[in-house]
Order: structure tokens, then C-alpha cells, then sequence
């Protein structure tokens, strides 16, 4: 007892002793570790997966590619220098890449856009073109991938980049330190080995071979092992702010990072790739300053003012009614207006229907919801025309995407008749419908998007005119989606944001495993002690039978004819089954751009997502400073307002 | 009831005598009963239609479908557009519309496109719209409505608790008075807007949106009740020494009786006075926190959600800040020279040095 009291008091005392200290010394990790001897044991541990041999046993009957027949990305005018200011909305919580927090609007500026893979889909082609890869070749029989990386690549410390590092990507991926079930799953089970053949010849298998299997491949970005050397079960803490070592050209300083108020990023002039083909004249700016201001219209105030370079105007009202064409700036030739038509799957704007729920589980209950929101009229209304009905939950995938499928236009009889057949014939005395137990047909409306919330009581007025109400509820981004992965929602809007990939998935969004626990029995009928399975992307709790055995099928086929077929059919049988009314699409971007910073003839590339993706852009600093010398003088320059439709 | 004592009839004098008080209160009160009764002035629904030689006097009553006034659809008829069919069909229908037509949900647009639409007396949008063309004046009208409920509500339960425990201290004194003062010294610690915003935030949304506004009402009144206790509290323990408690518990009148009996009305000048200040605090705190985003759910017509959004489009729409603050000022400036004119004739002594 008197120990415990003892060991107590000098607990509280060590604890107090420790708080006197200085809080950066608090943060320092207290002792260095090395853990290659573990990062050893566990290659030899997992031999099936980590394999070593020769160069002489690489097979000699491999087609080799190195995408060297495709364009350049880039432009040849531009031109290398000068900062660019831009905002973020938060400080980055982080500088992992990985692990709690790390999936922030900041990981495209140090990960997405910035860091090199084995190779890319290129943007205009869509074929790939290498980045870390020197050439690679494609092995479907035996589902491998062979690889051989540039002996010059390098990471940004200068240590060069070897087969060891992406041995080590998996190490890393597949450890519980990093806090990342989404990694541990998909490097568990989507990959069964890597094979070593010297320091920059290495394989990679993957279980099945899909069209795209390249892609599985090629898209993976190494690890550098001598960084992660310290690598364990404080990976969070000590990582938290460490700048990992780059393939890219942007690197982080530490006197460039001000906590919560700004952050830089800073080009490293002897990157090593800076002349190849693809990658030169890109990523042409000195440096990247990224301020925090959270409130858009502070963004925009900014911008007008000339502190930020560039300003997204998606919006309606940014675009027409903010940023006008008679805007004083725009008029004078200051500002530039660009509109440019992208190629890019959509994201999947829409209502996701939890079908699991009362009354929401009734397919005409369903099928009346989408007849009784209209979405036509937010687009013409609220979007002002610019935007697109979406089809289908998979628009944008060329041939794989359903080609003469519709979504169901409002119409308030057809609703009307819809709800009719589930029960609901009467109006109550607010106009909205009742069945005979007196239930109101009433549903919560949710969603984590703030900036759509007009679009909400626009739906809500219309739908109540079919006699449907919706309860809405506006949350802020992360609760909405928390909500929605635990599939505690009636209905949600939402869009999930898809890459450059050559077909749509199916399994996350439509699979009963991601619905349930053992959905069905043996022979199809329903599990009746069946659970919900929170943490999946089936926000709509899909569950069939048969969308199951299509979606393993086109899982595991290799053959495009059968994978088409059967997205073809897969996206019929969502249609029928209603549970996702889809919204609209966005066919363009806008941005508004001071005079100063140019793009390329063409403005941007084909599968481009956003202006600054493929940091094709540069800065013109004399056509700065003469910018800003003539707007103060009061000279004028022509308006430039620009629609780049060559891909609409 | 209605024989006030002397003293009473001497305060209500000073405070008549008091004319920036005094005319404050009359508009303040003319203006609860007009937005109390504002279904009748500013609505989308008619106040009288006469449809085959029939009277419908919609305001109050259930919805009636298009169907019934030989319109083919079966929701909510617009009588806007019926007033205007029955016109241009020149018989002996007619409809009469309210000063405003417009309810503060619906999205009305004369241009097609759903955007902020400066004043227009034409349209009958005598401020303007907001962003997704829905009628300013009608949103403050039923903002505000909302706003002074829920501030009296919340002034009302606030002193139901503040009294009741502050009085209770004071007069049992002892171990309840200690045990009590701590309990409220660390309860008033907690934060009282960020608590507001946790309890709220987990609020499941499938509740009707009274049942929501009455959550944070509760929410409110839980966090604010406490500073009341300390006036309450010492002027029950002045009163409770004076030889006319001591009589009364003599003739042994219950605990009760002697606090809201006895001791209640010669602490009731304390409490007055400070009444308009909680409530234009309530009136902040709600706008504050629609403003912020955590108050009344959306898309309940609020004076928070104006200003916010005035404060985003200040320069294309500026009519928006620009109703829903002067509508604020206007407001608090009332109830603070109200509750200033209170104090002053609650005032023992009508001329001070302070004056």
C-alpha cells in the first residue's frame, strides 16, 4: 500500500518534472532505433512474398515498354522561377503521408501531385509514361509486372532510389505502426509478391489479372527505407511533422513552416528529373506559399487584391455574378477567366438511399424519391445551366459506362403513383403523405457538403409538391461522412471522388460484403441474423444476390468484351434497384488567374482533373510587376476570357 | 389582481415618465403581436379566396390542393398564380394576397436563376432576396419571431432555476448553500458555447425541427442558469434577517410560503432590471450561433443565416447584411433602452449623484 502511494507521488512528481520542461523538448524522440534487423526477419519470414534472385533469372521473352513514343506534358515556353501563392483551408494536422490525419486537402501538394510513381497514365494518351521506371514490361500469363527503375532517380535527400524501397513499401504498408487499415488491406491482399533481381530490376505479382493490371503496378510509389529506419510503434508521434524525403521536385523546409499560419514549398533546383521528357517544363515555380484562410470569401478578397495568383471558380455565383466579365479587373485585362472542358470520370454526385431502412427499403418507395426530387431544376436554376444531369453512378468510363440508360426525370404523377402502390394514397394536412397507420412519408436529408446546402431546400420545396419530405440536416464534413460510413443516414448526398482508372468499380459501393456480415445463405436466400457492416463504402446497403456473382465475376475476369457486358449489367440492375438517385456532373473547370501566370497554348491536358494538377502552369515575374505598375498607373490591357472546348 | 400597491404604481409612473423606454416598449410589443400574427401578412397562402361564390380563408387551416379551386394538381395550390388566372379569366373569383406573398421557404425568382435580387417593389420583394431567391423581409419576419420566443422562453426558464436555487441558498444557508456554491462555481466554468456546440452537434437529426430548436433551447438554459443564483441568493439572505421573516415564521407560514410569498416580492426589483439584458444576451447568443452554423437547423429562417450570408456576398448583394443588421440593431437597441429604463425607475432613489 505505502509503496503504491510512493510510486504515486513520484509518478505526479515525473509528470509534473516533465510539463516544466520545454515543450520542444517533449516532442524530440527520445532514442534514435534502427529497425532493419526486423524489416529483415520479416522478409524472411514472408518468403512467398519477398523473394530474391539474379538478373539471371529474369525472363529473357519480356516485350519491354517506356511510354517514349507519347508527347511531352509540359509546354516549351515556360519557364522556371518566381512564387506562387495559393491558400489552404486548414494547416496540414501533419506531413505523414500515411496514417491518422494524413488524408488531408494538403497530401496532394506532398504526395498526389508532387511525387513520382513508376509511371503515370499519361494525360492527353492515357497510356503511361514513365516516371520512376526507366522501362517495364507486362507479363499477364503469370500475372507480373517486371520493372526497371532510372539508375538516376533519386529521392530528395540524394540517396538514390533502389529496388530495397519499394521491399520496403510493402514492409511499411503491411505494418499495424502506420494506423492504416486501408493500407494493410489493400497491400495485404492485393499484391503476392515482389521479386528483388538486382538494385534496380525488381517484379511485382498481383492475384488476378485485369485489364488494367499495369496500372496496379505501375501506380505504386516506394518508401524510403533509410527514413523509416525509426519506424515503429511511435510512427505517429514521431513522423508527425518530419518531411518525408521526396521522388519529386517540391521539397519542405523547416524554417518555411509557421504552425497555422503558413507553409512553403520550395524547388529543388538539381531534381533529378528535371530534364527528362514528361517531366521538364513542369513544376516551374521557385516556390509555393500556401497561407491558411479558411472562409472563401476572405480567399476571394485576397485574391482580388492580388495576394493570391489563382482562384477556382466552379461556382455560379463566383464565375457570373462575383468575378463578372464587366468585373473592373477583369474588364481591364488584370484578371483572366479560363473554362476549360475536361475528360475525367465523375465524381458520383447524388443521393445515396440507405435501403435497409423502414419504408426506404421498399423499391417503390425508392423509385418515387426519384421521381419526386428535381434535379433538372437545380441545374437550371441553381447552377444556371452550366452543370449536367448525371446518368448513372458510373458516367465517364467510355465504352464500360452504360450507354443509353437515363435517369428518371422529375415527374409528380409517376412519384404520386409510385408512393401509392407502398401504402401512401393520402395527403395529411400539410400536403405531405400519410398511410393508413398514419406514418408521414418523411426521410432525413444529409449531407457534409456545407456548400450545397441551398441546393437541399430547393429538392425539399419541390419534393414536398409530390407530397415526400425531406428532413434536412447539414453537417460539417467529417461528421457527415462518419455518419455515413456508419450507414446511420436515410438518405445522403454525397460524391465519392474517382481516379484516371480505365473501368468503374463495383465491389466497394454495391458488394453485400460491404452491407452486411454474410448477407446471403448458401443458396441465396436472405442471412436472417445478418449485421450491418459499418466503416464500407455500400452506403446505399445494397445487398443481391446476383449483383454479388456479377461483380466477382468481372472481379476476376481478365477478358474486356465480359467486363463491359457485365458493367453493362450491373449498372442496369443498380437502375432498377434505385437506391442511388444520381445528380449531376461538372463537364469543365473555371479558374480566374492574375495576367502573370500563364498555361499552355492548349490551357491543360485532356484527363486533367484541375488547372493545377499537372503543374503545367508557370509564372511570368516581369509581367508581374509591369501588371502591377499598370494598375496602379490605371493602363489597361484586353480582357482575356477564355473557353477551351477542344475535348467537350 | 388589478390593485396595484402604491410603490408598483409609483414605478410604472417613472417608467412612463421615461420616454426613450417607454416608446421603446410600446414598439417592442407592437412589434411581438405583428410577428406573432405574421401568417397574416407575410405568407405565400391567401388571406381570403372567393371560388364559386364560395369563401376559403386559407391561413390557418390544412393545405388545399390545386384540385380544389379547378387547378390539375394535387399540392399546395400557389395563389399567386391563382390570383393571377382568376384575373386574366375575368369572372367573380378572386383571390386576396397578404402585403408580402411569400412564405420564408419558397424560392422565388424573377429571373429564372436562383441568385440574390436587390429590393424591388414590383416584385413585392421589398428587401430583396438571398442567395437562393427566397424573400429577405420574410425571413426576418419569421427570424425574428423565432428569435424573441426563443429568447423569452429561455429568459423565463433561466430565472425559474436561477430563483429557485439562488433563494433556496440564501434561505436554508448551511451545507446546502456551501455545496451548492461549489457545484456552480465549477458548472459555470464549462464553456458555455462550446458546449452548445458538442450536445448539438450529436443531436440525431430525425427529429422534427421544433423538437431540435427546444433540444438547444434546453442545452442553453442548462449552461446559463447559474449566474442568476449569486444575486438571488444574497439578497435572500439580506431579506431573510429582517424582523418580518422572523413574524412570519413565528406564525408558522412553510418554507415555501415564505420564499415566493415574502421574500420573492421584495427581491422582484433585482430580477426586472436585469430581464431585457437576458434576453437580448439570448438574442446574441442565437444569432451567434447560427451564425457559426450550430443554432437553429436549416433551413429555419434565422437573423444569424442572413448575416451570414450577407457577410459572404458583401459585395454583389449588399442588401442582405445590410436588412438583416439594421433589423438586429433595431432589436437589441429596443430591449437595451427598455431594460435601462427599468433599472432607472426601479431606482430607490430618483435622483443620484450617478444621474
Amino acid at each position: 500500500m505505502k509503496m503504491t502511494r510512493f510510486s504515486l507521488t513520484l509518478t505526479c512528481l515525473s509528470v509534473l518534472l516533465m510539463s516544466c520542461g520545454g515543450a520542444d523538448e517533449a516532442l524530440e524522440p527520445i532514442e534514435v532505433i534502427d529497425n532493419t534487423q526486423e524489416v529483415n526477419e520479416y522478409y524472411a519470414s514472408k518468403p512467398d512474398f519477398f523473394s530474391f534472385k539474379t538478373l539471371a533469372d529474369l525472363p529473357t521473352n519480356l516485350e519491354w515498354q517506356n511510354g517514349s513514343h507519347l508527347a511531352d506534358i509540359g509546354s516549351d515556353k515556360a519557364v522556371k522561377g518566381g512564387t506562387i501563392y495559393s491558400r489552404l483551408q486548414d494547416f496540414p494536422r501533419t506531413l505523414r503521408v500515411v496514417g491518422p490525419d494524413s488524408n488531408g486537402s494538403f497530401r496532394p501538394y506532398i504526395l498526389d501531385y508532387t511525387s513520382l510513381s513508376l509511371a503515370g497514365r499519361h494525360p492527353d494518351e492515357f497510356e503511361f509514361y514513365p516516371g520512376l521506371a526507366e522501362s517495364w514490361a507486362v507479363d499477364e500469363e503469370n500475372k507480373t509486372v517486371y520493372v526497371k527503375l532510372n539508375p538516376e532517380a533519386s529521392w530528395s535527400d540524394d540517396v538514390p532510389v533502389t529496388s530495397d524501397d519499394f521491399m520496403f513499401m510493402f514492409f511499411f504498408n503491411q505494418s499495424s505502426y502506420i494506423v492504416a487499415p486501408w493500407y494493410n488491406n489493400w497491400f495485404g491482399t492485393q499484391y503476392l509478391n515482389i521479386t528483388k533481381f538486382d538494385q534496380h530490376t525488381f517484379s511485382i505479382t498481383i492475384p488476378d489479372a485485369k485489364p488494367d493490371m499495369d496500372n496496379r503496378v505501375l501506380s505504386l510509389g516506394p518508401k524510403p527505407q533509410h527514413f523509416y529506419k525509426e519506424l515503429g510503434d511511435d510512427y505517429v508521434d514521431r513522423y508527425q511533422w518530419r518531411f518525408q524525403p521526396t521522388t519529386g521536385p517540391y521539397v519542405i523546409k523547416e524554417k518555411d513552416i509557421k504552425k497555422g499560419i503558413s507553409i512553403a514549398l520550395t524547388r529543388k533546383k538539381d531534381w533529378w528529373a528535371k530534364d527528362n521528357k514528361f517531366w521538364r517544363n513542369r513544376y516551374n515555380m521557385d516556390k509555393i506559399h500556401l497561407s491558411v484562410i479558411r472562409d472563401t470569401p476572405k480567399v476571394f478578397e485576397t485574391f482580388k487584391r492580388g495576394e493570391i495568383d489563382q482562384f477556382g471558380l466552379n461556382l455560379a455565383e463566383y464565375w457570373y455574378d462575383k468575378l463578372p466579365n464587366d468585373d473592373k479587373d477583369v474588364a481591364a485585362g488584370y484578371i483572366h477567366k479560363s473554362v476549360f472542358y475536361n475528360q475525367h470520370p465523375r465524381p458520383t454526385f447524388g443521393l445515396w438511399i440507405n435501403s435497409s431502412r423502414p419504408l426506404l427499403d421498399n423499391n417503390d418507395i425508392r423509385l418515387g424519391i426519384h421521381r419526386a426530387t428535381n434535379w433538372q431544376l437545380v441545374i437550371d436554376k441553381f447552377f444556371r445551366g452550366d452543370y449536367n444531369r448525371m446518368q448513372t453512378s458510373s458516367d465517364g468510363y467510355g465504352e464500360f459506362s452504360h450507354q443509353t440508360l437515363t435517369s428518371r426525370l422529375y415527374d409528380i404523377d409517376k412519384a404520386l403513383s409510385y408512393f401509392a402502390k407502398a401504402g401512401f394514397t393520402e395527403r395529411g394536412p400539410d400536403g405531405i403523405l400519410v398511410n393508413t397507420e398514419g406514418t408521414r412519408l418523411s426521410f432525413t436529408l444529409s449531407s457534409g457538403y456545407e456548400a450545397y446546402k441551398d441546393v437541399f431546400t430547393i429538392l425539399k420545396e419541390e419534393a414536398a409538391k409530390a407530397g415526400l419530405d425531406f428532413r434536412i440536416e447539414v453537417l460539417d464534413g467529417t461528421s457527415g461522412w462518419k455518419k455515413v460510413q456508419e450507414k446511420q443516414h436515410d438518405i445522403h448526398f454525397l460524391a465519392l471522388g474517382v481516379g484516371l482508372e480505365l473501368y468503374p468499380r463495383f465491389w466497394e459501393t454495391y458488394h453485400s460484403d460491404n452491407a452486411y456480415d454474410d448477407a446471403f445463405m448458401e443458396d441465396g436466400s436472405v442471412n436472417p441474423d445478418r449485421k450491418v457492416r459499418v466503416q464500407s463504402n455500400n452506403m446505399e446497403m445494397m445487398a443481391s444476390f446476383e449483383m454479388d456473382k456479377m461483380i466477382d465475376q468481372y472481379r476476376n475476369s481478365g477478358d474486356k468484351a465480359e467486363m463491359i457486358n457485365l458493367a453493362h449489367r450491373m449498372t442496369e440492375l443498380h437502375h432498377e434497384y434505385g437506391s442511388f438517385v444520381p445528380a449531376f456532373y461538372q463537364p469543365f473547370y473555371r479558374t480566374g488567374h492574375w495576367r502573370w501566370i500563364k498555361y499552355p497554348d492548349g490551357f491543360n491536358n485532356k484527363h486533367s482533373n484541375n488547372a493545377t494538377q499537372h503543374y503545367v502552369h508557370w509564372i511570368d515575374t516581369k509581367l508581374r510587376e509591369e501588371t502591377l505598375a499598370a494598375r496602379k498607373a490605371g493602363e489597361t490591357f484586353e480582357p482575356e476570357i477564355n473557353v477551351y472546348d477542344q475535348f467537350k | 389582481m388589478f390593485n396595484l400597491n402604491p410603490q408598483t404604481q409609483k414605478k410604472i409612473r417613472r417608467f412612463k415618465e421615461i420616454k426613450t423606454g417607454y416608446y421603446s416598449f410600446i414598439t417592442l410589443c407592437a412589434l411581438l403581436i405583428s410577428v406573432m400574427v405574421a401568417e397574416l401578412w407575410v405568407n405565400s397562402r391567401a388571406l381570403v379566396v372567393n371560388y364559386e361564390g364560395e369563401f376559403y380563408f386559407p391561413t390557418y387551416t390544412a393545405f388545399h390542393p390545386g384540385t380544389d379551386f379547378g387547378l390539375d394538381y394535387g399540392y399546395e395550390v400557389n395563389y399567386r398564380d391563382l390570383a393571377e388566372k382568376f384575373e386574366t379569366d375575368g369572372g367573380d373569383n378572386w383571390v386576396l394576397m397578404p402585403l408580402i406573398p411569400y412564405n420564408p421557404y419558397e424560392n422565388h425568382s424573377s429571373t429564372n436563376i436562383y441568385k440574390p435580387e436587390a429590393p424591388s417593389f414590383e416584385n413585392k420583394h421589398f428587401l430583396g432576396t438571398d442567395t437562393t431567391s427566397r424573400d429577405i423581409l420574410a425571413r426576418l419576419v419569421y427570424g425574428t419571431r423565432i428569435a424573441l420566443l426563443f429568447a423569452i422562453t429561455f429568459m423565463v426558464a433561466v430565472y425559474v432555476i436561477g430563483i429557485t436555487i439562488g433563494c433556496s441558498m440564501g434561505f436554508f444557508g448551511g451545507t446546502f448553500d456551501l455545496i451548492f456554491q461549489r457545484f456552480i462555481e465549477i458548472w459555470s466554468n464549462v464553456p458555455f458555447l462550446y458546449m452548445v456546440i458538442i450536445v448539438f452537434s450529436v443531436v440525431p437529426s430525425t427529429f422534427e425541427i421544433p423538437t431540435r430548436i427546444a433540444i438547444l433551447l434546453t442545452v442553453m438554459v442548462l449552461f446559463s442558469w447559474t449566474g442568476m443564483t449569486y444575486y438571488m441568493r444574497t439578497e435572500t439572505y439580506k431579506e431573510k434577517s429582517r424582523d418580518y421573516i422572523s413574524a412570519a415564521l413565528l406564525l408558522g407560514a412553510s418554507n415555501t410560503r415564505i420564499i415566493f410569498k415574502h421574500i420573492l416580492p421584495n427581491v422582484i426589483s433585482t430580477l426586472v432590471t436585469f430581464m431585457p439584458f437576458t434576453i437580448v444576451g439570448a438574442i446574441s447568443a442565437i444569432t451567434a450561433l447560427d451564425f457559426l452554423g450550430f443554432g437553429l437547423p436549416a433551413p429555419t429562417p434565422s437573423l444569424g443565416e442572413l448575416l451570414k450570408q450577407g457577410t459572404a456576398n458583401l459585395r454583389t448583394a449588399g442588401w442582405i447584411v445590410t436588412s438583416a443588421f439594421a433589423t438586429l440593431v433595431l432589436l437589441l437597441t429596443l430591449v437595451t433602452f427598455i431594460g435601462e429604463a427599468v433599472r432607472e425607475s426601479f431606482d430607490p432613489k430618483k435622483f443620484t449623484v450617478y444621474r
